[in-house]
């Protein structure tokens, strides 16, 4: 599903990712780790086309299509959804409006009949029910004044909405109490088929008990410098980070 | 010395004025009106060398010959412009004035025991009238005021009566009909009576004959007496060649409130909103909302100023703009509270979105605080879109121009969140939704 190959990038002329390879199946979780500042929230940001970054080499392929030529809207509309590590808040723009908009421009994209206002209400409400998504805050401002779980919710809420094909959570748990990142694990794995497939960018291994991941990813330095299994990430909870920064600074690491 | 410059509509003018008697047989009128033909034909049309028209000239716009009065249009045309003004859903009175004049029979009026509405023309010999409109601020050095005084002639007098609330909205269309290029000064004077409640909702049309210009130079003066209400839109939805300039006066009472939308849509060549508070009294409470959506070529400018005199009144001022091509627009803010006026709040505040590189806008919140026992305060933004905003939307797949509409809306929320009335409300946040559609995607 996606393919990136070499994919080198900076800002502001600074280097931030040094050239990643990753492949990713339909059906599949990838969990991408690593300590702060090591380039996996940058990775999620050039994957959805957040424009202040420059890409100066690589590719990235979902489904054949390159996906660097596509603006945001396009990249969105072929099935990339990003789940923001810090979702924005709207005010003045109506949760239920922004979906609605959202949908109909994915559904015309996607060569789909737009949906009636009752279609469109049945699936706000089962896919509400699927997330534990409040009605209530379904009708307010986008975002405005929600807790950092709300906030959390309702990007899986969205992304329930939409269904994308490639879902990309950044830090989603970043910020939940155990409550939330139940609710919001279950949500995921309920949204889990043999056709979509998640990358799981996550500082922390205790989200992986609730998402399980097929492959864990260190990232390290805008490298990966090593995957693994879910045991990658069990390892990485007992033992920090610093014995791979260690034995990456040591050339000991062969990066991908 | 001669401060004005000369253009083609203020030769027309003064040449006209020579050959008639100014004022209507009542010999204090007829003074105040030569009087202020000699204010006008000393001044002229303000030019940039004016502080208060440093960024709106009105050289280019008055260069040009005008038809004073303009011509009526067709009934069938009157009819038309009231339909598509209709606010749909909302149940309302309707009041009709054309090239200034009342059109009773197009209208539909509240009971007269409620409101009284007659011409400025007859009104002017009533003693009522003379009360209200032998006021000093309409010999005042302002030039554009000195010539409506001087020279109008039409315009309504409106006297929502004692104690009278009205059950519903009260709709006021001007048709003004430009066959050619046409200049219209109407008048109008409105008491809101002690304890007496309206809503009127002002909207107005020019109906042309081709590319003919119009320049409206509108002079309205609004008196609140004590515990009266009025809530007072301005839904300027108006077209290229149009030419708008409105002073509105309101002097409050003690203990009363006036609420004011003024909804500038794009579209006019020029608008220019002078609207003035007089807080007369103590414990008054006025808010001003303002939103104004400027295009391609045109300039819109509000000048607002209000003034503390007693103590205890509160006013509130929210301003927002949003300049998209070469658009440009002037936000000028005055408080002024004076040393008797202990415990007044006053807040200000005007945001502005510039939408491209060559939109502009020029504000200036201008407080003077002479009191030392209020709560004052004025923010003033310019800034653009929020990149992240705008990211977030299109990492959800709508396009780059929805999600900037979306945001233009969302930031017109503010102003328009305060309509209380959820059919007008409705009613703006649709025309902004069209407006800025057209305009962006334009």
């Amino acid at each position: 599903m996606l393919t990136i190959k070499n994919l080198h990038a900076s800002v502001n002329g600074k280097e931030i990712l040094k050239g990643i390879d990753l492949q990713v199946r339909a059906g599949e979780v990838h969990a991408i780790m690593g300590p702060n500042g090591s380039g996996k929230s940058s990775l999620a940001s050039v994957l959805a086309g957040r424009d202040n970054y420059e890409i100066t080499d690589g590719e990235v392929w979902l489904d054949g299509k390159n996906l660097l030529d596509m603006s945001p809207e396009d990249r969105a509309r072929e099935g990339v959804f990003l789940a923001f590590q810090y979702p924005v808040e709207i005010p003045g723009v109506s949760n239920i409006n922004f979906l609605k908009t959202a949908l109909a421009e994915v559904r015309a994209y996607r060569g789909l009949p737009p949906l009636s206002a009752k279609e469109f209400l049945k699936l706000t409400k089962e896919k509400q029910e699927l997330v534990a998504f409040e009605a209530k805050l379904a009708n307010r401002s986008l975002n405005e004044g929600f807790s950092g779980g709300e906030k959390k919710r309702n990007e899986i809420f969205q992304l329930a909405m939409l269904e994308p094909k490639l879902s990309i959570l950044d830090e989603t748990d970043s910020g939940l109490d155990i409550d939330a990142l139940r609710i919001v694990s279950d949500g995921v794995n309920k949204l889990r088929n043999n056709e979509n497939a998640f990358i799981v960018i996550t500082h922390y291994q205790r989200l992986l008990n609730h998402i399980v991941p097929d492959f864990v990813h260190v990232l390290y330095d805008g490298r990966i410098v090593r995957s693994g299994d879910k045991s990658l990430a069990l390892e990485l909870e007992e033992k920090g980070y610093d014995w791979l920064k260690e034995l990456y600074h040591s050339g000991a690491l062969q990066t991908s | 010395m001669t401060l004005q410059e000369t253009t083609s509509l203020y030769s027309q003018l003064l040449e006209a004025a020579g050959s008639m008697t100014p004022g209507d047989g009542t010999e204090s009128i007829s003074d105040l009106r030569s009087n202020a033909l000699n204010i006008f034909r000393e001044q002229g049309f303000p030019t940039g060398k004016n502080e208060d028209w440093r960024f709106t000239s009105l050289t280019p716009y008055t260069d040009t010959h005008y038809v004073p009065g303009g011509a009526s249009p067709a009934d069938d045309n009157i009819r038309q412009a009231i339909s598509d003004t209709a606010i749909p859903g909302l149940d309302a009175y309707l009041l009709v004035l054309v090239n200034g004049s009342l059109r009773p029979d197009l209208s539909t009026l509240p009971q007269n025991d409620q409101v009284a509405i007659q011409s400025i023309g007859n009104a002017a010999l009533t003693g009522a009238f003379q009360e209200y409109f032998h006021d000093k601020t309409y010999t005042g050095a302002d030039a554009l005021l000195a010539l409506n005084t001087a020279l109008f002639t039409e315009g309504c007098f409106m006297l929502v009566k004692q104690g009278a609330v009205l059950d519903k909205p009260m709709r006021m269309l001007h048709v003004y009909g430009a066959v050619e290029n046409s200049f219209f000064q109407p008048r109008h004077l409105w008491v809101i009576n002690r304890h007496a409640q309206a809503t009127v909702i002002e909207q107005s049309v020019v109906i042309k004959g081709g590319n003919a210009l119009s320049l409206t130079n509108s002079v309205s003066r609004i008196v609140m007496k004590e515990e009266a209400r009025l809530t007072h839109y301005n839904i300027q939805q108006h077209d290229a060649g149009e030419r708008w300039l409105q002073y509105s006066r309101v002097s409050q009472l003690r203990g009363s409130r006036y609420d004011n939308f003024m909804i500038s849509l794009p579209g006019a060549d020029l608008i220019r909103n002078n609207l003035e508070l007089s807080l007369d009294d103590t414990a008054t409470e006025s808010h001003l909302y303002g939103l104004y959506l400027v295009g391609n070529g045109q300039l819109t400018d509000n000048h607002t100023a209000i003034a503390h005199q007693h103590p205890s009144c509160q006013s509130n001022e929210h301003y927002k703009g949003v300049i998209t091509g070469n658009g440009k627009a002037v936000f000028n803010g005055k408080v002024l509270v004076s040393q008797e006026a202990q415990q007044t709040n006053a807040y200000q505040q005007n945001n502005n979105l510039l939408l491209s590189e060559h939109a502009r806008v020029y504000a200036k919140p201008q407080l003077e605080i002479y009191a030392d026992d209020v709560k004052c305060s004025h923010g003033c933004t310019v800034g653009q879109f929020n990149p992240e905003s705008l990211f977030y939307l299109q990492s959800r797949g709508i396009g780059a121009e929805a999600a900037r509409n979306l945001l233009v809306e969302a930031f017109a929320y503010d102003v328009t969140d305060n309509i209380e009335d959820e059919v007008i409300k409705s009613h703006v946040q649709q025309l902004i939704h069209s407006s800025m559609a057209a305009t962006i995607a334009g």
